[in-house]
């Protein structure tokens, strides 16, 4: 895949490099958790353990869309991302019995400092921020000979 | 859970070899985590003053890097002198996770010359003192 330019993404360069970098940390632990959770301890809490790997999916898949500059794709990621942490967050209080055993996206990621609700958030606003403006009014239409 | 500072392991650890590699570990993983907190540190001060990751940072994060392959090295002797840990594979995904991260960051710190490699580098610092910490955890638990 082809990075817009020759150096490094848009959404990967800069303080998208660090955003880039946590998210390269949450899909790192979230598969890896995710990956013990369903290979042996599947019968445990099904639900909890497949949202887990369904976390960790979104996570691996919003890094490389955010590293690789591919905008709608990441835009997609961080969107299921945002809606995911806030839906069982919300499910995880208001049903505890549902969820037995911690996901990352628990009582809205409290077990990692909030980070997963942050994450989001700060993701839409770096894609916001850094997206493509063919029309930017200070830019002048005249074009000389 | 029990609390892991407050005695060694005692499962398949009885041996007297096994509890003095004990007195090997905390230790070892407490300068880890002073060694990466400290080279947090000194990259949150750079990314405050707005400069880029400088060699001698670099040379920090290979001596915290060394500290970690130290620390491998004793797990993989912990665990062939016979001591289980109590969750095998995080423990080992932890260890394998702790030893790329600052590689990673130290990568970019080349292709970012920002203060945002500074940001980086105390990301990725951070994460290996994290790391160091649920370790801990994991090799009490045993």
């Amino acid at each position: 895949m082809s990075a817009p330019s020759a150096t490094a993404a848009s959404t990967a360069r800069g303080p998208g490099r660090v955003l880039v970098a946590v998210y390269a940390v949450f899909a790192l632990a979230a598969s890896a958790r995710a990956g013990v959770q369903l290979v042996r301890d599947w019968h445990e809490a099904p639900l909890a353990y497949a949202l887990s790997g369904l976390a960790a999916v979104v996570y691996v898949v919003a890094t490389l869309a955010l590293a690789r500059g591919w905008r709608v794709v990441a835009t997609a990621a961080v969107s299921v991302e945002l809606v995911g942490v806030l839906v069982v967050g919300a499910f995880s209080l208001a049903d505890p019995a549902a969820f037995p055993r911690a996901t990352v996206w628990s009582a809205f990621g409290q077990g990692y400092g909030y980070v997963p609700l942050v994450l989001p958030l700060l993701g839409l606003l770096w894609l916001r921020h850094t997206r493509p403006r063919p029309t930017e009014p200070a830019r002048s239409t005249f074009e000389p000979a | 859970m029990g609390a892991w500072w407050a005695s060694p392991p005692d499962g398949g650890c009885r041996a007297g070899a096994a509890t003095s590699l004990w007195t090997v570990v905390i230790p070892l993983a407490l300068t880890v985590v002073i060694l990466a907190l400290a080279l947090a540190a000194w990259a949150g001060v750079f990314a405050v003053r707005d400069r880029a990751v400088v060699l001698r940072q670099l040379w920090g994060a290979a001596v915290v890097e060394g500290a970690l392959l130290v620390q491998a090295v004793v797990a993989i002797v912990v665990a062939v002198s016979g001591t289980q840990v109590h969750d095998a594979v995080t423990f080992w995904g932890y260890v394998a996770c702790s030893l790329i991260v600052l590689p990673i960051a130290a990568a970019w710190a080349f292709a970012e010359r920002t203060r945002w490699s500074s940001v980086v580098l105390v990301v990725a610092a951070v994460t290996v003192a994290f790391l160091q910490w649920r370790l801990l955890q994991i090799w009490g638990a045993a």
